[in-house]
């Protein structure tokens, strides 16, 4: 199949056609969108096929002329720190959608269906685009859908919560605009500019260290903010808490991953130096949004505020990985971000498949579900424990490769690894504490009387969540083909950024 | 004045024509008849006007010297006549609910499109000006046009007397550079002060003057004051007019006169112009942050997107890039500006008030047309892709960078992501509230909705393929790159 690429961003349009003629006929809608999220998640299965394993560069290579005269151009492609996290968006989309048909969504499913599949279309063009300013217009692209999403179909607080995730996302990415502008005048003279990575990263050597250290805090201002890094978290709980269950599973599924693959396709072989300026910084709040995430997640009465602040936690260790700049931390980094958002995708479904039956989120309310809901307590039970990062679950690979290559961290000055590893492991432990102290409370003691009718998984939450559950425990048992994969770009990552500073120093 | 003088001026005597023809044709046909046909004689005449012009040709002078046509004037002139054509297309169901006088509606927004297309057309101080007054006196009347409310009557005589007086204090600016140079055209002007520099302290009065006059018509903080009142006053789709041709119009005359009269004096206003644009843009979406009234808050914002517009023109160090950016952006604005004050007409409120975000409460449910193009022009304004309002974000950033001008690039980023806020909370009213049992009725108008939507899908359109346009507006800003 020639252009898969761009096929993965055609077909969700495509089922916004449909979709628009069906309006009004809820049914209808419902079967075209998971129709085309199905058909998407397919194609993004071929693309994963024909990528060619342990080749390190761009592949599937896709590129046009889309603004000659600014040298812009549609350029799309992937390796192995994309290629994995595409089937993954595609897949919890389809989940979404499907979840969603099943009657969570019951007004205005028109609307809600059309800014699913708008939504997927940053979503996967996000993982592709291999030119800046291509990349800005789908990282954009994610925001309004979302927008809706949240401010549509959420919870009491919904205009609140989304309004502060758009503000929050807007404010960095447009200084992340301005810094691709910088990019692009620096790249080149007049007439042979580029905002092309392939080419950016061959003409690094124009990137002088003060431009570097300026233009990589735009970039990453946008980057921690999406993520979120701490101090830029506070919209996330909001946002989480508000989103309908499917805005909920995509927008820790994807859109945080957005904010990570950023950085590793972007910040840091651009501007090595950059990254090296501001390295220390970026640690140490990794170290501290894991800690911090953790604790915070112990004292949260509500369910799904504590998945949501173990997010937080989670990606301290995605950024952790990432900027000890080895190759453990940053494969480590990419299998976080990937087990990350099969298993809190998951989290956030059962919340909201638990949400649905019982109404309630406050975990004083609940208690005793294991009693009246077996189904429920196995596949959740399994997802508490990837999370926590149990080994055997896919959780546990990603954080081991982060605190390994953590614990190898070897700064010139500065704490090393060996301060970094430890602190980052009691998160690992905490994790543990918030998470099954909150399934104790959760599922087991005596289960309520109000509660004793509701009915366990249905057949469609049982299709929802098995692929998940699939997923989770064979990224647990069996990585090694995952990180074949991601390993060579990693590797590859590393070395431009290494060699980029040479370059420049010299 | 030969023959082929006035064929230069073709496209402008072809919409003149138009405009004596609207009037004559609303004295003779009968009211049913003037509401289908008045509309239809004044698109007809606008799409005349555009053929009767060509679009690209190698510039040449008429009229003496006092007229020049080239890339530049035709870019404008398809602007305005679409412009205009926007205006007219939106209106007929309003004024005949308010029993305004379609007619001399349609006949002053012709009027006043040929002052526009005049000042595009000009190679001399005595053009621009006249082109000037032609374009805003019957802009006064317009604001003005809802006789017997009393918000209309103080938008018209305030736009009046503010804009008589800025016409003023442009034109004694005028007066100090013919005292300098000797003659009115341009090119004089501008060599007369190449070889003077800023020495003079006459050539700093003038200039001061010319600026100050300028800002006035553009609506640049600190002279913007006329334009809240001015924009909330005047009836909905006159208001949809004003916001957008008049600073068209605006931003043509100050192309002209600084890049080409003053352009050797650059070094000295562009910094004063990046100083303005950065206090435009901020202090405009300041203030439209606490606008609970809908009109009021765009009046606001059209004043923050000046700010934006002048940011390119402080670039001019950056070359054709900047004068372009100028262009596409003036474009851009042109069309998602006209569109959003045009969203308002849907709302059957009295008088010529405009909606509160409290009132828009449920309109998607109510009116999902109008209510998604509305999002889409403020989702553009905001300068989210895809629309053509982040393209012509991107534009203007390139040669404000480009210029060194970091500092203002910053504020531009920080001010749109300030601005997301109230542009927001309009999309939040409209689709994230329920219908209030007070929600004022609705305007029944298919005309609107079909010309909203044509003009919401060009947004998005040229927002994802936007290289056409620019590389047209890199055409037309050809005349300033020497």
């Amino acid at each position: 199949m020639d252009h898969v690429l761009t096929l993965l961003i055609v077909i969700p349009i495509a089922g916004i056609v449909p979709l628009v003629l069906f309006f009004r006929d809820a049914r209808a809608v419902k079967q075209v969108a998971v129709v085309t999220t199905f058909i998407e998640l397919v194609v993004s299965l071929v693309a994963l096929a024909q990528f060619h394993v342990g080749e390190a560069g761009f592949q599937l290579l896709e590129s046009a002329a889309w603004l000659p005269s600014f040298g812009i151009r549609y350029e799309l492609g992937v390796d192995g720190i994309s290629i994995l996290l595409i089937p993954m968006t595609t897949l919890l989309t389809f989940i979404s959608v499907l979840y969603s048909s099943g009657g969570a969504i019951k007004e205005r499913v028109g609307e809600f269906m059309a800014a699913f599949l708008l939504l997927e279309v940053g979503m996967v063009g996000v993982f592709m685009a291999l030119d800046l300013f291509l990349f800005y217009v789908f990282f954009e692209l994610m925001l309004v859908p979302m927008y809706l999403i949240i401010g549509i179909w959420g919870g009491p607080r919904r205009v609140y919560a989304t309004l502060k995730f758009v503000l929050f996302t807007l404010a960095g990415s447009l200084l992340m605009l301005v810094g691709i502008i910088a990019v692009y005048l620096t790249s080149g003279d007049a007439g042979n500019r580029t905002l092309s990575l392939p080419e950016l990263l061959g003409r690094s050597g124009r990137f002088s260290p003060d431009f570097q250290f300026w233009v990589f805090l735009a970039f990453a201002l946008a980057f921690a903010i999406k993520m979120p890094m701490i101090p830029f978290h506070t919209w996330l709980p909001d946002a989480h808490v508000e989103a309908p269950t499917a805005g909920s599973i995509v927008l820790a599924g994807v859109l945080l991953k957005a904010g990570g693959y950023g950085f590793l396709r972007f910040a840091v072989p651009l501007f090595p130096i950059g990254t090296q300026a501001w390295l220390p910084i970026l640690i140490l709040l990794s170290v501290v949004a894991i800690l911090y995430g953790a604790v915070v997640s112990v004292v949260q009465k509500d369910l799904k505020k504590l998945v949501a602040y173990s997010s937080v936690a989670h990606m301290g260790f995605v950024t952790l990985g990432i900027f000890v700049l080895n190759q453990q931390g940053g494969v480590g980094a990419v299998l976080q971000m990937l087990n990350h958002g099969f298993v809190t995708g998951a989290l956030f479904l059962f919340v909201g498949i638990q949400y649905e039956k019982t109404h309630r989120r406050q975990i004083a309310d609940l208690g005793g579900l294991a009693n009246g809901w077996p189904l429920y307590t196995a596949f959740f039970g399994v997802f508490v424990l990837a999370s926590l990062g149990l080994p055997g679950l896919n959780g546990f690979v990603g954080e081991f490769l982060v605190l390994l290559g953590t614990f190898k961290f070897n700064p010139a000055t500065g704490p090393g690894g060996l301060f970094w590893g430890p602190a980052a492991a009691i998160g690992v432990i905490l994790a543990a504490v918030y998470l099954l102290w909150m399934f104790q409370r959760v599922m087991f003691g005596t289960l309520r009387e109000a509660y004793r009718a509701l009915p366990d998984l249905s057949p469609l939450e049982v299709v929802c969540a098995v692929p998940l559950l699939v997923l989770t425990v064979l990224l647990g048992v069996f990585p090694q083909p995952a990180i074949a994969i991601i390993e060579p770009s990693v590797q590859r990552v590393l070395a431009i950024a290494t060699e980029a500073s040479a370059v420049v120093l010299k | 004045m030969t023959f082929d003088d006035l064929v230069t001026v073709l496209p402008e005597i072809v919409v003149t024509a138009t405009a004596c023809l609207v009037l004559v044709a609303d004295a003779v046909v009968g009211r049913a008849a003037a509401r289908l046909w008045l509309p239809l004689l004044t698109v007809a005449g606008l799409v005349a006007a555009i053929f009767a012009g060509p679009i690209t040709l190698p510039s040449h002078t008429a009229f003496g010297g006092f007229v020049v046509v080239d890339t530049f004037t035709a870019f404008f002139r398809v602007l305005f006549v679409v412009l205009a054509m926007f205006a007219t297309v939106v209106a007929p169901d309003y004024l005949a609910r308010r029993a305004i006088p379609a007619g001399e509606f349609y006949a002053t927004i012709l009027f006043s499109t040929v002052g526009a297309m005049t000042i595009a057309l000009a190679a001399d101080l005595i053009t621009v000006f006249i082109g000037l007054e032609l374009m805003t006196i019957p802009v006064y009347v317009l604001a003005g046009m809802a006789r017997r409310d009393r918000y209309s009557n103080e938008a018209g005589l305030k736009y009046f007397l503010l804009g008589a007086f800025s016409s003023a204090m442009l034109l004694y600016g005028f007066a100090w550079l013919y005292g300098l140079s000797g003659t009115t055209t341009f090119s004089g002007i501008a060599e007369a002060i190449a070889a003077g520099g800023l020495t003079n302290g006459a050539t700093l009065v003038a200039l001061a003057l010319v600026t100050v006059g300028l800002a006035f018509k553009a609506a640049v903080v600190p002279f913007h004051q006329w334009t809240p009142d001015a924009y909330d006053g005047a009836p909905t789709p006159a208001t949809a007019f004003m916001s957008v041709a008049p600073k068209a119009a605006a931003f043509a005359a100050i192309l002209r006169v600084m890049m080409v009269a003053l352009g050797p004096l650059g070094l000295d206003w562009s910094a004063v112009f990046a100083i303005l644009a950065a206090v435009t843009m901020t202090g405009g979406n300041v203030v439209a942050l606490a606008q609970p009234n809908v009109k009021r808050m765009l009046a606001y914002s059209s004043i923050a997107h000046t700010g934006y517009i002048l940011a390119g023109v402080a670039a001019y160090q950056a070359g054709a890039s900047a004068s372009a950016a100028v262009l596409f952006y003036v474009f851009a604005y042109g069309i998602m500006n006209l569109g959003a004050f045009a969203c308002l007409i849907y709302l059957d409120l009295d008088g010529t008030r405009g909606a509160t975000l409290d009132e828009l409460n449920g309109f998607a449910s109510r009116q999902p047309v109008g209510a998604l193009a509305f999002a889409v022009f403020l989702v553009s304004l905001t300068g989210i892709p895809p629309t053509i309002g982040f393209v012509a974000k991107v534009f203007i950033l390139q040669p404000v960078l480009d210029a060194g001008l970091t500092w203002l690039a910053v504020a531009i980023a920080l001010n749109a992501a300030l601005a997301a806020f109230y542009y927001l909370r309009v999309v939040v009213h409209m689709y994230m509230h329920e219908v209030d049992a007070n929600a004022p009725r609705l305007l029944r108008t298919d005309l609107l909705s079909a010309g909203l939507g044509v003009a919401g899908l060009a947004v998005v359109v040229i927002g994802i393929v936007p290289d056409g346009i620019y590389r047209w507006a890199l055409q037309a800003a050809a005349p300033f790159v020497r």
